[in-house]
Order: C-alpha cells, then structure tokens, then sequence
C-alpha cells in the first residue's frame, strides 16, 4: 500500500463495528441453558461480554452467563456500565451482613421515584426507620389480618363473574379459561398492602394506578415522566390523609369487628425519630415502597408459582394433595425464579475481592438470581424441585439459614435490609393459592395463548421477567 | 467478611471486627426527582448506541440543552456537557481524579508511568520536534506520485505512528510487530473483552521484547525515549521494561492521529476552507485549534469523584463517576457562535495556548482532553518542555503543510462520503476512510 512504510498499514483498515446500526445488543438466542461464544483468553478461560446484560437473549436465559460469572469471573467488572457483579451465594451473603463495608446508598433509581426510604440507608438510620416501619408487618397484628387476606382473594375471584373481557375470562364447552395475571395476581398484593396501610376502599382504583406508573417509571426508564407524576398524585393524596389521621387516628379491625391494632399510616403519624415527627415527604415515600416492595414482587411470586407448577405435573398433583406443600412450592418457586434480580450495593472502603481491586465507592450488584442458582449450594439448581433437600423453607429469618445441608434462598435478601414483607407475601400467595385451587377444577396451562420460546412451541423460559400474563384452562362444574 | 481483604483508601488493610458499626450512619445522596425534572428526551441506552458513536452530536446537545447533569442509571455515571462545566471537572483535582488507562485495561502488572519525569518529557519534546517534518515527508513520498491515496491511513495514521517508533528508536525489522502489538495494547483500554484480551497479552509481549533492549540502551543510550526511561535517576531503582510499557500506554499518540485525520476531513469537505489555507498557512494552525474543538478525536474522559460533592445541582457520591464531554462542551453555544459550524479563522476561539480554566485573551480553547489539562503557570516553567498540547498542535501543523506543499488539486475522491466515527462505543471518533486524488505538486 505505501512506499518505505515500516510497518503493515492495513492494521488501520479495520471498518468499524458501528457501521452496523443495531448491532451493539443483538446478540443471537440460544436454547435455554446455553451461553452465546464470546470468545475465549488463551488459557481457555471464557471471556465475557457485558453487552450480554443488555440483550434480549439474556432476558430470557440469563443463567448459563451467571454460571460462567460464578465460575470465572465471581467478581465481575463491567467496565461498558461501570459497575461491579458479585454472583457466588457466599459472597452475596457476606456483602449483605456487612452492611457498614457495603451500604445500600446506591439505590438512586428508585429513590428518584419514590423518595428517601430505608432501602437507602444504612447503619443506625436505616435501624430506626426499620422498626418503626417494619413491625407493622410482621408478627401478630398480621396474622390477625390473614382473614382479611382471605376475604380479598375470595372476593376477587367472585368478581371474575362479572367480568366482560374475554381476554381475561371466558367460557365454552364446559371449559373455563382465565388469565390469572388480571383477574387475581396484578391486583391483589396491591389490594392487601392498601388494606394493611389504611387506605380507604375508594381510593384503591387511583392507587393501582398510581403503583404501576411509579413501578414502570423507575429511575432510568422511558416512562420517567409518568412516574414522577403518579409520585406526586401519591404525595397529594397521602398528604390530606396523613393531615386527617394525625388528628384523628384509624383502626384495623378483626373478622369479629374488634380493633386489632392502629392502622400503619395512623402510626407513622404518631412516629417521631430523634424527638421529630416524620414529615408528610417521609411517610409518602415509606408508603411508596411499601407498594412498590410489596406489589410486582409478590404478583411475580404467584404467577411464577402457577406457571411452575403446572409444567410439572407430579409435583402439582403432590400439592393438590398435601396442603402443607405450598409452603415449599412458593420458596422453591422465588429460589428458581425470584422476582427481583438483586441489590445493589456501595462499597465503603476500597475492596479486593477475588483478586479484584474495587475503589471505593463503586457501584456493585449483588445478583441474588445467581445467588439461588449457585451449584455451590443447591443441588442441580436449574432444576425446579419443590421436594429438594438443600433448601430451607422454613420462616424467614433476618440472620439466614445454612445447617443440615439446607440454605435460605436470596430472593428476600438476608441480614439487615432482609425483605420485611417475606412474611406477609408468603401468606398472600400460598393463601391466594389454596383459594384458587378450590375454585379451578383441574386447571392447566393455555398453551396457545402463552408466549413461545424460540423455536416456536415450548413455553417461554421466565429468565428475568416474570410471567406477565397466565392463561388458565379449568373444568366447570 | 470472610473471603474478602478491606484495604482502606490509604492503601493499608483494615482489620476485621474493629469498625465501629454502632455509629455508622448513611443518608439521602441521590434525591428525589420532581415532576418537571424527568429525563424523558433521551434514553440512556442511546448514548451506548451505534448512532452515538457514528455521530454523538445530537444526542450530546439534548444532555447540555436540558440536563447539564445527568444521571444516566445504565452506565452508572453522570454526564457533564457544559463548556464551564466540563473544565471545571478537568481542573478540580482536589475533587475529581482521572484513573489511569492500565485500570480500564485490567494491566495490573506493578509497572509505573514515568511520563511525567523531566528526562523523559524532553526526549518526547525533542524527539517529535525534531523528525516531524522529515516523517511528513517520508508518509507523503509513500504516495505523492500515485496521484490518489488514503489520507487516514496513509497519512495521518501512519505518520503518528512514524513518529512513535522514531521517538524509540527501533530497529526498522520490529517496527511492523512492534507497530501490532503497540495498538493491540492501546485499543485494549476498552470494556471490549475480545479487545481487552488482546491488549493485556499484546503489554506482556510488548514487556518481554523491550527487556533486552532497555538493557542496551542503559549501556549505550541514545536521544530516544526508550533510553531516557533506561537512565532515569530513580530513588527507587532502575526502571523496567515494565515501567516502560505502562508509560506508552499512557502516552497520547491517537490525539494526534485522530485530529490530522478529522482535520483533513474537514479541509475536503469544503473546497473554500482548504483553499484558505493554501492562500494564508498562517491559517493553518488555527483549522487544527478549530479541528479541536469542531471535531475533537477523544470525545469524553471519565473522571472520579474522591469525595462526595455537590455539583451542577446535584449530589455526586464518593467514586461516583463523572463523564466530561469535551465534544459537547466544545458545541457550546454558550461559548462558541454557531458551534456546529466548522470556521477556520474563528474569531471566538482562542488562538494561543490556553492556561487555567481553558482560555487566553479571553478566548476559550478546544477541549481536548487526551492533551491534558491547561498549565495554570503564566508562562512554561524554564525546566520543562512545552506542553503536549502544543506539541500536538505544532506537529499537526508541520506535517499538514507538508502535504499542502506536495500536492496540488487535492480533492476527495468523487462519490466518496467519509465521516468520523468510533469504531467502538468508547473509542476515539475519527475519520478512518479519507480517499482522495490530487496531482503531484
Ligand atoms: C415475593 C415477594 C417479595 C420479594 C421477592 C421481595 C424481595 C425483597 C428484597 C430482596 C428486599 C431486600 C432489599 C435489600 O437487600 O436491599 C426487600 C426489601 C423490602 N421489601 Fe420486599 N419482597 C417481597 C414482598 C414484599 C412485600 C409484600 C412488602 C410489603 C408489604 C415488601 C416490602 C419491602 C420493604 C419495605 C423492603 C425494604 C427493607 C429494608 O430496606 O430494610 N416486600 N424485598
């Protein structure tokens, strides 16, 4: 090409991987279970590509890419994004328990939205906040309420009567089928966290409304406006509560009618942290995550459940006949596939972790999904398995569980930022279940409804997204 | 925290169990956002696009136009596109730190970057000052009689690269492995894991082949940087091959490619302004200020906030990461009249070197950031040789009249639509095709 050039000029006519517009996130989608090649370093290890995180493909079928994290990279510097993945369980969980070494300031995606919440803070404010907050869901005034979490399922379900959309509830030849997304599990965790707030039955409708833009408008995303918005109608209308309430306080009540205890929004206006009542902006922002928290998680949790179950059908038919077996289904379902993907986490100091230099004040998820499919603890982890010997389904508890062989699963998180809802969503969906299968004879899934995976036939993996709509076939009569 | 060693910030390891949590509080950093205050008119995933690394220039008006800073969830940073704020970044060392190239690259191999010694700046000095020329011309006479040529490659890659190798002092039969492993290395600094891996095999091949040599020249040195590095006076010893290796890789020599290479671009694109430098050189100099700031190669550089601070309205974390966009602080129509418009005698552009917060006479300057901050000294300190960016500017110069000397009825060649583009997201953005055919002067 050149006359006296020392050196090959074509090192420069490399054309760019640009001139591709769309390429940058399309990667190809694999069968279920197997990782695209992205290249190997020359003593075989794999290489990883962050742009992975960013693509449909591990949308869908995230776990081959967490195992190759785990297994190669268990800290994983994701330098396009500028964050730290930590992935193997027992580093998870150590991260979790340190909660001064790696604190939780980073969650300004949701904070932009919902406000200052305990998810936020860390050491001795996040403790105040937490027992202030946290008891109200928890313990006896909750169990009192699990009549009222009854009622609420069954009064949905009746409903289903007069509902006019086919695309939700239909019948035909003794067959009924129903999309259990909309007729029960998108609404009902919103339904019950109302109820345990206090909020007035009117208001519900709005409420809904207002959880779904504030979900889907979370820091980052296209629908930011919409969600900025619905967090201002929340504060607009909470503001006239909490004026009402602080001057006269509101009760729950039992099945009897006896008044069980005050409602949580009553007692946060009677709260003071350091001699100081809480500001209308704080307990907004509480109420927000309490819906935020306890809404999508727990629909995920139920439809996950259904969708599970139905594709194995023994371990469906052992839950028919053995009630206690729904608590395992639900913690073996969040194992498998949890609704929330992880935390994430600031480190205080500057850390090195597997070999890793990480600065500090860096961005790092703790990916709670790897953490539940790490082979390091369970057994075959890909496999859905409610009768599996490695895995603890016993109550939630905040210091976690790792004797007989058996683990806590992550889904809920462990240490001081454990979910303080664990209690309540476990009792709306295994509840809301049992209620369900009295009412769905027989139920199976509508294959030629549900959204297929690639090759055009089997049913869609859930990977990262829970199942977004389940539609149900059942016998009538 | 078991399988975990706490290093603190000053390097030393904190023992376990001894930090008090009892008193460890956090509070609110990032606040919350106000109906008024979405980030709706772009998408974060649209700075990582194919469409931002072919043209980055719409979407980095949008971010100085409506979110001076903004917090962009998906790469975990903060972008800053305003002219004062983007050098205000760049000048507040006592807030911000920029972390070295061999921290991307993952090159975690002990060696030290010795391009700050005095020796070693008078050898780049000396070496690029005195060879700039003489290589244009050599690059040139590769093509001069051929009547067309590729002036990317041909000219303003290969003549950087000349320089580079001219400045060591290799021997003419390494200059070709040399030549592949060098840009393996530097295109290594990248969140590309294929490139990456390249990079760091391409730093140990680089090591191993300057060991020898370094060695030699320590023994018989030269006026070339590899002996300057060989026979530095160090408390701690000599230099290695090492120290050698991370010093290149620090070193800015794509600045220099990428600005002859836009500048030409942008020379060709319009038959008037190439015909204003023919007619006045002095002018010539001035399209490669503008080249800076019209077309800067480096679009943006990454630095990290030591403590939290508050800046632009908003509160940046400790490590939280800052993203300073030279190439929409440089569109800023605060600063600059109709900055998209690429003027060769622009009279609002500073024509000397800047100082300080980028300007002089009053004038800001280009920024361009693989050059470094501005001197804050009034004039350069007697010890020292010039600047890099004056170094960059003067030899983008000499080499450009070189070529302008050479040929005649210099033009693209017909139907031909170069444009500048990163050839991958992070990467600098420059133009990689620029055919032409010209008449042998
Ligand atoms: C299956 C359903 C649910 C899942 C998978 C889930 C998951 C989680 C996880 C992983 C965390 C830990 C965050 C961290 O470590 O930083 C968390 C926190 C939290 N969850 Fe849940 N959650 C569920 C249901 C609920 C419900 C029903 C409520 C409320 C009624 C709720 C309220 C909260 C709150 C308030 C926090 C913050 C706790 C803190 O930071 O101290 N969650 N949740």
């Amino acid at each position: 090409m050149s006359g006296g050039c020392p050196f090959a000029l074509d090192i420069f006519a490399e054309p760019a991987a640009t001139d591709d517009p769309g390429a940058q996130f399309n990667f190809p989608l694999m069968p279920e279970g197997e990782a695209v090649d992205m290249g190997h370093a020359p003593d075989g290890t794999p290489l990883f590509d962050p742009r992975i995180l960013n693509s449909a493909e591990f949308m869908r079928n995230p776990y081959p890419y967490y195992r190759l994290l785990r297994d190669h990279y268990p800290v994983f510097h994701d330098r396009l994004c500028n964050t730290y993945y930590v992935t193997r369980y027992e580093d998870i969980t150590n991260c979790y328990f340190d909660d001064e070494g790696f604190n939780t300031i980073p969650k300004g995606s949701s904070s932009g939205v919902l406000g200052n919440t305990q998810l936020e803070l860390s050491g001795v404010e996040h403790r105040r906040r937490r027992n202030l907050y946290g008891q109200h869901l928890v313990g006896r005034s909750l169990r009192n309420r699990i009549p009222a979490i009854q009622r609420q399922a069954r009064g949905m379900i009746e409903a289903w009567e007069r509902i006019d959309d086919p695309r939700v509830v239909s019948k035909s030849n003794g067959v009924g089928t129903v999309e259990l997304g909309r007729a029960f599990a998108n609404e009902f965790p919103i339904r019950v966290v109302c109820e345990v707030l206090g909020f007035p039955k009117e208001a519900q409708d709005d409420f809904y409304y207002w959880y779904n833009s504030m979900m889907s408008g979370l820091g980052g995303s296209q629908t930011h406006q919409q969600g900025l918005e619905a967090r201002q109608h929340l504060e607009d209308y909470v503001e006239g509560i909490v004026e009402a309430r602080r001057k006269e306080p509101t009760w729950l009540y039992d099945e009897a009618g006896n008044p069980i205890s005050k409602d949580i929004i009553t007692k946060l206006c009677e709260t003071r942290v350091d001699g100081d009542f809480l500001s209308t902006e704080e307990i907004t922002s509480n109420i927000a995550l309490v819906v935020g928290g306890g809404g999508e998680t727990t629909r995920g949790a139920i439809l996950n459940m259904w969708y599970l179950l139905l594709q194995h059908a023994e371990q469906f038919e052992a839950v028919c006949n053995d009630d206690a077996l729904w608590d395992t289904a639900f913690h073996e379902t969040l194992r498998h596939s949890s609704s929330i993907g992880g935390q994430p986490r600031h480190n205080t100091y500057d850390v090195v972790m597997h070999g890793v230099k990480v600065p500090a004040g860096s961005l790092m998820q703790m990916v709670d999904f790897s953490a539940n499919h790490d082979e390091r603890i369970f057994k075959d982890p890909e496999t859905f398995n409610i009768f599996r010997d490695d895995l603890y389904s016993g109550k939630i508890l905040r210091s976690g569980y790792n004797r007989d062989g058996r683990h806590n699963h992550m889904a809920f998180g462990v240490g001081p930022h454990l979910c303080p809802g664990a209690w309540i969503s476990h009792q709306e969906a295994v509840e809301g279940s049992r209620i369900l299968l009295k009412h769905l004879k027989n139920p199976r899934i509508n294959v030629g409804r549900m959204p297929k995976d690639i090759d055009g036939e089997s049913l869609r993996p859930i990977g990262l997204m829970s199942v977004r709509e389940l539609h149900l076939d059942y016998d009538l009569g | 925290m078991k399988a975990t060693e706490v290093i603190g910030a000053n390097g030393v390891a904190i023992p376990q169990g001894t930090r008090g949590s009892a008193g460890f509080r956090t509070y609110e950093v990032h606040q919350r956002e106000r109906v008024g205050q979405s980030t709706e008119k772009i998408k974060p995933i649209q700075l990582v696009s194919p469409e931002f690394a072919r043209n980055p220039y719409p979407f980095l008006d949008i971010l100085r136009e409506n979110y001076p800073c903004f917090r962009d969830w998906l790469s975990n940073c903060y972008w800053v596109t305003r002219y004062n704020d983007v050098t205000s970044i760049f000048t507040d060392d006592a807030n911000f730190e920029t972390r070295p190239k061999r921290w991307m690259l993952g090159l975690d191999n002990g060696g030290s970057n010795l391009g700050g010694e005095v020796p070693v700046l008078t050898a780049i000095a000396n070496g690029i000052d005195g060879n700039a020329a003489r290589l244009a011309e050599q690059a040139v006479s590769g093509f001069a009689g051929r009547g067309r040529a590729d002036l990317a490659i041909e000219f303003a890659a290969r003549f950087a690269l000349e320089l580079l190798l001219n400045l060591l002092d290799l021997p003419e039969r390494d200059a070709d492995r040399f030549a592949g492993h060098y840009l393996a290395m530097k295109r290594g600094v990248t969140w590309e894991p294929r490139l990456r891996q390249r990079g760091l095999e391409a730093a140990g091949e680089l090591e191993r082949y300057f060991e020898p040599l370094l060695e030699r020249r320590r023994a018989d040195p030269g006026a070339d940087l590899v002996s300057a590095i060989a026979t530095l006076d160090r408390e701690d010893g000599r230099a290695s091959a090492r120290d050698l290796v991370v010093t290149l890789l620090e070193l800015d020599f794509d600045t220099l490619h990428g600005t002859l290479a836009n500048l030409w671009l942008r020379l060709l694109e319009e038959s008037g302004r190439l015909q204003s430098v023919r007619d006045e050189p002095r002018f010539l100099k001035l399209a490669v200020l503008e080249t800076f700031r019209h077309s800067t190669p480096v679009l943006q550089a990454m630095r990290f906030a030591r403590h939290e601070v508050e800046r632009f309205g908003r509160l940046i974390p400790e490590g939280g990461l800052v993203v300073c966009s030279a190439a929409a602080g440089n569109r800023d129509p605060r600063i600059f009249r109709n900055p998209d418009e690429f003027i060769v005698n622009r009279k609002d552009l500073c024509h000397r070197e800047a100082r300080g917060q980028y300007r002089t006479d009053g004038l800001a300057t280009g920024i361009t950031v693989g050059l470094g901050p501005p001197s804050k000294h009034p004039a350069i300190p007697e010890d020292r040789p010039r600047s890099a960016f004056a170094i960059a500017r003067d030899t983008a110069v000499t080499a450009s009249a070189v070529l302008l000397d050479a040929l005649d009825d210099l033009q693209l060649e017909p139907g031909a639509e170069p444009y500048p583009v990163c050839r991958r997201i992070g990467e600098m953005h420059a133009c990689w095709r620029l055919p032409v055919r010209f008449r042998k002067a």
